[in-house]
């Protein structure tokens, strides 16, 4: 696939195809980071994988195709205004499925945020993103909506002696608050703590066409919660790595199996989950985030498998449509996307199926709810809890 | 290398007409709509189609060449668009008709040892399908997982266990294809013998989508075999993982996979996929086998003990399948992982008789560094396949003019020591130039006529592999 001989070289020419001027090195409208973008060689290993290609089978919703959007943007080929590129840039789940598979390592979900922001200014912004954007920049509403659902009680100023802050995400602290407390009874105390005055950590945000703003929150969050900060959600932890850097963020299952096999004796007695007087069938949903952007796979996995029977579902690693609140601005999609996964679980006949990640859970506990399924979502915290003995009765959701 | 913009041939009425015929919501016409079919993996080649159709069974297909033969216009077959050599792109206009939404697999049968599968499912799925009940499909590009099985028809792809069992064209047994015309043909059969007629098949197979669109694909399957393994052997430069080729097909031992990598190649997957490969090796041979317990296992002892004879470096085993998964995943990777090195990867297939492997290594050599390019190579080593791999950066000022002279005499190497200019990805747009060097010009004339015969009007992708 070279192209036409240089002067002077002998190849005969059979036809004679005008090349008129390249467009190789154009003039960049600085949009994107160029190297991020100049990364990708259109291979198309990440089409199988990309969950809105997989629904269509149409290039324009898939990674490639839409990297090739950017570049016709970023080119002035296409204009803001084109309808593909805003139709595409939201029809993205933004699960970044795409770069796990990805040999040239294009990190696709910084391009996104890149696009994102670009394209979603002005008039452009859909108007639940903007309410995305702005519902969870209000720290004393959630914090006073977490502490009416009993969140785990938050303990003052973050503790230079805690292994890691818990990070009470917003969502969470509202819709879920069993599962920051569950998160509590599976380690001895003092391990954790949870500082007050948390805000937001911006991941709605970069996922809204916010990027700067995403930012800013992530690295004040950094500063309230000096050292390691412990998530929940895979979504909220993959954008603190982001920006803070992987290493200041711990992620709950695989904090829980790195601290229990350094301490054994902390390890809570974890019981059987039995369900009709048998070992549970339990499968997982993971999160995007956690997987592809954490790289966190496998530990939640083990720790199903250690109290009951972990079922493999065929699309465990692939996103549910909730991404962020893609779920809220394309309700119809979202739903598409979560009918692979319900048909799995109704497949599979399962008791719990386990959740890393808050968006996810709501997503699946709605869909469960709406499919008549025997089959409940369960967060991870709020499974493990249970089988230690510890859980409170609410946390069959 | 070209850039077209549009061309704009198609009137409203065409337009109106291709709207009743696929549904409007399967037409694709706005300059955004178009954009991400503009281009295939080709680098370097775009050009916008006039407007894009998405069919979703035969009839759409054949109303859609009849309406393009009568009105003129061109018609550009696409399946996942991973090939190499710009077969996709419109050049002269006109509309890609996209094959991906016809991806049913109709039947895998174990008493025939056959699978029906539509033009837009996947290598892979294919493979999958065929596994779980116990049967190989033994095409394996490394581009699997996104290629269509009927792109492998049109290509005549090949793969990584081309040595064992051969390339596509060996495992088509029929398929129904529309002509340019609008008629629905069915050649070959559900049948391994079959002799009558011309072999339509194989002349399909490797057509580039030039002489008719596959809308059904019957292949052959094989008894999966019962176990598979795979080792590495590095050596000190790819001249003497040649010569290790060279003594393992010498000793009448053939293997399913015999594949190499330079040491660019083995650094760029290593950061891609982390296995721990040897960073300083010159050269990296996967070698591997498949069948019973004991045959793989002699036969992996050979190769082996071989390479050790020719002096490798170090020679070790996969443990166990998924290591061995692993390794194949590493190799099929190599393209996209030498991207990381550089903005543009240009990357090409030549192939020549094995036992000149080694040699053939030594001249790539020598031609990259008399141009200044910065060149990797991988490839199939057992089929003498060799992927020679320039990467540059675009603003390097006459970089991509020394890559293009580099490879101009690569192909004419090649062609001296009794090969050829594409092994796998074919002619498309982007080898015309050389095509006449390979094939001469008796032979160009005869390939036009029949062109001319299956494509009176010249609609079905026209100016790719020489039409
Ligand atoms: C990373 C990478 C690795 C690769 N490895 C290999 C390899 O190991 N071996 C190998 O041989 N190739 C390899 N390729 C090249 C490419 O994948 C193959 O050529 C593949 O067969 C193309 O299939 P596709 O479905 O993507 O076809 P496309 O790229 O969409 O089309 C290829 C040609 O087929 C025609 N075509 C497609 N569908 C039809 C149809 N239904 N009817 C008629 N014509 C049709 C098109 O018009 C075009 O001429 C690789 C490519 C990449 C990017
Ligand atoms: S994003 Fe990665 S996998 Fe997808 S086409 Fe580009 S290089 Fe290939
Ligand atoms: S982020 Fe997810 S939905 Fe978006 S292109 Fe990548 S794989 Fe597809």
């Amino acid at each position: 696939m070279s192209a036409e001989p240089s002067s002077g070289a002998a190849a005969p020419a059979t036809t004679t195809p005008p090349p008129p001027p390249t467009d190789e090195t154009p003039t960049r409208r600085g949009i994107f980071d160029p190297a991020l973008l100049d990364a990708c060689i259109s291979c198309g290993f990440c089409l199988p994988v990309c969950p809105t290609y997989t629904l269509t089978h149409d290039e324009r919703s898939s990674p490639r195709g839409r990297i090739t959007l950017m570049r016709a943007l970023e080119t002035g080929r296409l204009d803001d205004d084109d309808p593909t590129l805003q139709e595409q840039a939201s029809f993205c789940l933004g699960c970044r499925a795409c770069e796990s598979v990805c040999p040239a390592g294009v990190q696709y979900g910084h391009l996104l945020e890149q696009w994102r922001d670009h394209q979603w200014r002005g008039r452009h912004v859909p108007p639940i993103a903007l309410a995305a954007r702005a519902g969870v920049r209000v720290t004393p509403a959630i914090t006073a909506a977490g502490r009416l659902r009993r969140a785990a009680r938050q303990t003052g100023a973050a503790r230079p002696d805690a292994t890691a802050h818990l990070m009470l995400g917003c969502a969470e602290r509202a819709l879920f608050p069993t599962i920051s407390r569950s998160v509590l009874r599976l380690l001895p105390p003092g391990v954790v703590d949870v500082p007050s005055g948390q805000g937001c950590c911006g991941a709605l945000h970069a996922h809204n066409g916010a990027s700067h703003e995403a930012e800013t929150l992530a690295e004040e969050l950094g500063r309230r919660m000096p050292g390691t900060i412990l998530t929940t959600a895979g979504g909220c932890g993959a954008h603190l790595a982001s920006v803070l850097g992987r290493q200041r963020v711990q992620e709950l299952s695989e904090f829980l199996l790195a601290y229990w096999s350094e301490h054994p004796d902390a390890e809570p007695d974890l019981g059987e989950i039995r369900v009709d007087g048998r070992r549970a069938r339990i499968g997982l949903q993971e999160s995007c985030h956690l997987r592809n952007g954490m790289g966190v796979s496998a530990p939640a996995r083990e720790l199903i498998a250690r109290v009951a029977d972990y079922v493999e579902l065929p699309s465990a690693g692939s996103c549910c449509g909730s991404a962020g609140t893609y779920s809220v601005l394309r309700p119809q999609d979202s739903r598409r996307v979560l009918q692979t996964h319900l048909d799995e679980v109704e497949a599979a006949d399962l008791d719990y199926l386990v959740t890393v990640n808050v968006v996810c859970h709501r997503q699946m506990i709605g869909g469960l709810r709406r499919s008549r399924s025997r089959t409940r979502a369960i967060h991870l915290a709020e499974l493990l809890a249970q089988a230690a003995g510890r859980s409170t009765p609410d946390t069959r959701d | 290398m070209s850039t077209v913009e549009r061309t704009h041939t198609l009137t409203d009425a065409v337009l109106a007409e291709l709207a009743g015929i696929v549904g409007p919501a399967n037409l694709l016409v706005s300059d955004g709509d178009v954009e991400p079919y503009a281009r295939d993996a080709t680098p370097l080649f775009r050009a916008r189609p006039d407007a894009v159709v998405l069919p979703t069974d035969t009839a759409q297909v054949s109303a859609v060449l009849a309406l393009a033969t009568r009105a003129g216009f061109p018609v550009i077959p696409r399946g996942g668009g991973s090939n190499l050599a710009a077969m996709t792109v419109a050049e002269r206009g006109g509309v890609v008709m996209v094959l991906t939404r016809m991806n049913q697999i109709r039947e895998i049968s174990s008493d025939e040892l056959l699978a029906v599968v539509q033009p837009g499912v996947t290598t892979a799925e294919l493979a999958d399908a065929a596994a779980a009940k116990g049967l190989l499909y033994a095409p394996d590009p490394g581009s699997r997982t996104v290629s269509t099985v009927a792109g492998n028809v049109a290509t005549c792809a090949g793969g990584l266990r081309g040595l064992k069992y051969g390339v596509t064209r060996n495992y088509v047994l029929g398929l129904e294809a529309v002509l340019p015309t609008g008629e629905v043909i069915r050649t070959g059969s559900r049948l391994w013998k079959d002799v009558a007629g011309y072999d339509l098949t194989r002349l399909l197979t490797g057509s580039e989508g030039t002489l008719a669109v596959i809308t059904e694909v019957t292949v052959a399957l094989l008894p999966m075999p019962a176990t598979v393994g795979t080792g590495v052997a590095y050596f000190d430069s790819l001249a003497d993982a040649g010569t290790a080729v060279a003594r393992i097909i010498g000793l009448g031992v053939l293997p399913a996979t015999l594949e190499f990598l330079d040491n660019r190649c083995i650094n760029a997957v290593e950061d891609s996929n982390h296995l721990g490969l040897d960073r300083t090796a010159g050269a990296l041979l996967l070698f591997g086998d498949d069948g019973p317990d004991t045959h793989v296992a002699t036969s992996l002892d050979r190769m082996a003990a071989t390479c050790d004879v020719v002096g490798a470096r170090a020679v070790t085993r996969a443990r166990d399948v998924v290591e061995s998964d692993a390794l194949m995943a590493a190799r099929r990777c190599s393209l996209p992982a030498l991207a990381r090195l550089a903005p543009i990867t240009m990357l090409e297939d030549v192939t020549v008789p094995r036992p000149l492997l080694a040699r053939m290594v030594d001249t790539i050599d020598t031609i990259a560094a008399q141009h200044h390019v910065v060149c990797a190579t991988f490839g199939h080593a057992g089929d003498g396949n060799l992927h020679p791999t320039i990467v540059f950066d675009p603003h390097d000022g006459d970089a991509r003019h020394r890559a293009e002279a580099a490879f101009d005499k690569v192909f004419h190497a090649a062609m001296d020591l009794g090969g050829t200019i594409t092994g796998e990805h074919g002619i498309g747009a982007a080898k015309r130039p050389w095509m006449a060097a390979r094939l001469g010009e008796d032979q160009l004339a005869l390939l036009r006529r029949v062109k001319s015969a299956f494509d009176p009007a010249g609609i079905l992708n026209p100016g790719k592999l020489g039409s």
